[in-house]
């Protein structure tokens, strides 16, 4: 891709704002593998970024760069103005920020969904018991299971976990949430539960980074789609250029293979 | 291209609207002869190792029964009961502040019970009904199988039983309590009457008839030997050298006469007295075999002496047979005193009950009178079983019952008390929460408790300090044990989390540290705390600090293997944990404290079960190190004079103790594991 077809993408599909995450040239290497190639990706707020690719290519590192649970090598992430650095609390203030929904949940087994909810907004925002409670029981309304609130997540169907563990993520209140591959764990008839409540938090206002392989929620949800292949941004555009006119060879072999 | 469901012949697609019924499984053969059949001898194999299994088990067990039932000596255990259980502790009112925190370990027992598990009423009722029991059975088999009357001898005339020769005592002292009955004759013939009948002799004597005794079972079995030879001399199928050496032992074995005979057992009176403590005669009698019986009631508890001779004849023996005086066991020791020097306390206690006397021995001409001692109840052959239940089994539930009564009832106070606050307190969401909080503040408070009831916290009072080097027994076993779990607990974490810090001085440290000790054996590490501890700590030096550096030692070495079951767990939690709990902005200690190391601790609750069992078992190695634990004390017993030598009876006892403990706490962590996490966490 040259330089000149990253700039004209550049301004977001929400144009006017100023971006909410900027991403410069990032690099990054799993020992001598490089993961990360020359990444620049700039998202305005409240757009909805679906990253593709085929698996290895690097989206997953991605956006684990972005919270930090990646360190990047070189290159520049700037989250809501704040640059990621190896400053400690540049990194809380930024993990403040930025909820992440993870393909195996990782909800806490030791903890009730309620426990699981309301442990970081108590811990890290101060919030009371009540108030972190109220909150949680309004998020586990709005993920429609506000009925297993008492219960652990290992009495969970997949899809009622991935709910609870999005619900945790909004519980800290954060600008931007990011989705790594939300719906590969569950069974097909529970994916539609989980996209449902995502589309919904789209249609919200969130800023969301979404990895996934779900090409019906990119057609009908994303502003743009991001394509890598072989650690770089091969091609992006919005879903309607994407899934109809995409140009790179490597963009249409893909699509080819999965639609 | 054709299908693959085209090409199988006679498959019709087809749709199924017709549910098949909701069936029972089908019935298996079932009672105990099936499970016998397919369990046991499902196959030739099975068959060979039922039989062969059964075969070993029944010949440990049948053996080990006729041993502990016909000539054990139990009395080794039931006499030293308090020095198995708390040691040489010897102030009175430190044994009752431990007495106390036993029942306080009841109790949070009891409660830990209804906040965690369920006991039925029936559970409740049937161990009342053992403690009731162990009060019922004394008394039913006192009714039921009489004591074997003590033998005792009277007269001038020497006994002599191969190189011992002995005469009887003119007295013998001994305890009654009041209200008892002392019935006193001359043996008749069926004692008398031959060799045959006096080498039957089976129950408490006194050395003079212990004498008696094993001059006519020598005189028998020489007789018999003489027989043998003969029969052997007399047939041909030996070689010239055996001839002669049988030959020889003929010449040498000399046959006296009759035991019955030499000594004249009852052929003269007995004259009888009995005197109080101060030697006051209460009662006299002359008895022959032909007499009534001397009834002497027992005005009060205390001392009292029998006096017993022959006049007129200085070569007879006369046999006295006795109901109501037993042989006793003697202690002293020194008793702490509050203010003062510690006095020397003369303890006697009646074997075949509990019956306990402190001091007042009679004496004559300044010497103590003699008593009928523990070693002198020789039985010679089989021990029959009522003699069992009244000489071994009745004195055991005599000293344990009132124990168990009052355990039972404190943990029973425990379990209902803590059921009650729930019912009170608790919501119905949570109907245990006031009983688990309860629960967690006893098991914090036990520590501070324990430690201020076993060690004391002032100079004098009733919270005077005890003195550590008397500890011993159980309570040390289970204060090394607690200590070493306890203390080690927090160690261990901090050094699991250590070894796995991104801080090189921080993790070389640990992992040095858990590698060094688990590389050297506890013994050595015991000897080190002993000879090393002084060195670094000089307020523990002297020798009462001696528990101290063991349980500085255990805690030690306890937390190396504590770190490395710990990290095991750390190990095992999927990554997927700390990245969510750092995605949501946790800090790192709040990581440790919240998601890792709770999902960690329970994961290897079973690997930390079992340290804290061999840990259990492990102390018994301070034996070693000169500290009296548990396992020290059989020691302590063997070296008696009344049980010289006995160490199987005390080590089956020991054995017992640390099973039962270690099953408990095996039962235990396994409802901790089956609880779980996920799906069936409950606790």
């Amino acid at each position: 891709m040259s330089v000149q077809e990253i700039e004209q993408a550049k301004p977001g599909a929400i144009a006017g704002d100023e971006p909410i995450i900027i991403c410069n040239n990032l690099n990054k290497w799993f020992g001598e593998f490089h993961v990360l190639r020359d990444v620049s990706v700039d998202v305005a707020p409240r757009e909805v970024v679906v990253v593709i690719g085929p698996s290895g290519s690097g989206k997953s590192t991605f956006i684990r760069c972005i919270n930090r649970l990646e360190e990047h090598q070189e290159g520049q992430i700037i989250v809501d103005g704040i640059e990621l650095s190896h400053d400690v609390r540049n990194i809380a203030t930024i993990r403040r920020e930025i909820g992440m929904v993870f393909q195996q949940f990782n909800l806490f087994p030791h903890l009730t969904v309620l426990q699981n909810i309301t442990l970081a907004p108590m811990k890290v925002r101060r919030r009371s018991r009540a108030e972190a409670e109220a909150k949680a029981m309004q998020l586990l309304e709005r993920v429609g299971i506000p009925e297993q609130a008492n219960k652990y997540p290992g009495q969970l169907s997949g899809g009622q976990q991935q709910r609870v563990a999005i619900a945790r993520a909004l519980a800290m209140e954060p600008k931007i949430m990011l989705f790594d591959e939300p719906t590969s764990a569950l069974d097909p008839e529970m994916i539609k539960e989980v996209l449902d409540v995502m589309k919904e938090l789209a249609l919200s206002g969130m800023t969301m980074i979404v990895v996934t392989h779900e090409m019906g929620f990119a057609r009908e949800v994303a502003d743009r789609v991001l394509f890598f292949d072989q650690g770089r941004i091969v091609e992006q555009g919005t879903p309607e250029y994407f899934f109809t006119s995409a140009q790179h060879p490597r963009t249409k072999l893909f699509l080819s293979q999965i639609l | 291209m054709t299908t693959i469901q085209d090409s199988r012949p006679g498959v019709v697609n087809q749709a199924y609207y017709d549910e098949p019924a909701v069936k029972p499984p089908p019935l298996l053969a079932v009672g105990p002869l099936a499970w016998v059949r397919e369990n046991l001898f499902g196959s030739v194999m099975d068959a060979i190792l039922t039989i062969v299994g059964a075969i070993i088990i029944v010949g440990v067990v049948s053996s080990f029964l006729a041993w502990g039932i016909s000539q054990a000596n139990w009395l080794a255990v039931t006499f030293n009961l308090r020095l198995f259980m708390i040691g040489r502790i010897n102030d009175p009112l430190i044994e009752s502040r431990i007495q106390l925190l036993a029942l306080f370990v009841m109790f949070i027992i009891g409660v830990n019970l209804a906040a965690w598990a369920r006991v039925s009423l029936r559970i409740w009722i049937t161990l009342a009904v053992v403690v009731v029991l162990m009060f019922v059975l004394p008394v039913v088999i006192d009714a039921l199988v009489p004591l074997p009357p003590t033998y005792l001898a009277a007269g001038q005339a020497e006994i002599v039983s191969g190189s011992v020769t002995e005469t009887p005592l003119p007295q013998i002292g001994f305890i009654a309590a009041e209200g008892e009955t002392i019935t006193i004759q001359a043996t008749d013939s069926t004692i008398t009457e031959t060799d045959g009948r006096l080498a039957r002799i089976r129950s408490y004597t006194d050395r003079a008839t212990n004498a008696v005794r094993n001059a006519a079972i020598t005189r028998l079995d020489n007789q018999a030997r003489i027989g043998e030879l003969e029969t052997l001399l007399a047939g041909d199928a030996i070689t010239t050298r055996q001839r002669q050496a049988y030959t020889d032992e003929l010449e040498s074995i000399e046959v006296p006469p009759a035991v019955t005979e030499t000594l004249a057992i009852n052929q003269s009176a007995i004259e009888v007295r009995i005197l109080d403590a101060n030697l006051e005669p209460l009662l006299a009698d002359t008895l022959t075999p032909d007499s009534e019986p001397l009834v002497f009631t027992v005005p009060d508890s205390g001392w009292y002496v029998l006096e017993k001779s022959i006049t007129g004849s200085d070569d007879t023996i006369g046999l006295l047979s006795i109901d109501g005086i037993y042989p006793i066991f003697e202690r002293n020791f020194l008793r702490s005193v509050e203010d003062g020097p510690p006095q020397r306390v003369f303890e006697y206690n009646r074997a075949t009950d509990n019956f306990l006397v402190e001091g007042g021995q009679p004496r004559i001409d300044g010497t103590d009178v003699a008593t009928i001692s523990i070693i002198d109840h020789q039985y010679r052959g089989v021990r029959p079983f009522s003699d069992y239940l009244t000489l071994m089994l009745v004195p055991f539930l005599n000293q344990i019952k009132v124990a168990a009564a009052l355990f039972l009832a404190l943990a029973a106070a425990g379990y209902y008390a803590a059921r009650l606050v729930d019912q009170r307190l608790s919501t119905r969401e949570k109907p245990h929460q006031a009983s688990r909080r309860g629960a967690t503040w006893l098991w914090i408070a036990l520590p501070v408790v324990a430690f201020i009831l076993i060690a004391g916290v002032m100079p004098s009072g009733p919270l005077r300090f005890s003195d550590p080097q008397l500890w011993g027994g159980f309570l040390l076993t289970m204060m090394l044990t607690a200590v070493g779990i306890v203390a080690a607990f927090p160690i261990g974490v901090a050094l699991a989390l250590g070894r796995r810090s991104s801080l090189p001085i921080v993790s070389t440290f640990s992992t040095l540290y858990i590698e060094v000790v688990r590389g050297v054996p506890l013994v050595t590490v015991l000897f080190m705390s002993m000879l090393l501890v002084p060195f670094v700590l000089p307020s523990l030096a002297g020798p009462d600090t001696a528990p101290f550096r063991a349980m500085v030692a255990v805690t030690l070495f306890s937390a190396a293997y504590l770190a490395e079951n710990v990290r095991g767990g750390l190990q095992s939690l999927p990554p997927g944990q700390e990245e969510a709990a750092k995605a949501l902005g946790l800090a790192g200690w709040q990581i440790t404290l919240y998601i890792t190391l709770p999902q960690a601790l329970r994961a290897v609750i079973p690997a930390l079960v079992g340290q804290f069992i061999s840990l259990y078992k492990d102390t018994s190695l301070v034996a070693i190190v000169g500290l009296i634990d548990l396992t020290g004390i059989t020691k302590t017993v063997a070296a008696q004079t009344e049980f010289q030598g006995i160490l199987r009876e005390t080590y089956v006892f020991i054995s017992i103790i640390y099973f039962i403990f270690s099953y408990v706490i095996s039962i235990v962590s396994r409802r901790i594991e089956a609880s779980g996490s996920g799906a069936a966490r409950r606790i």
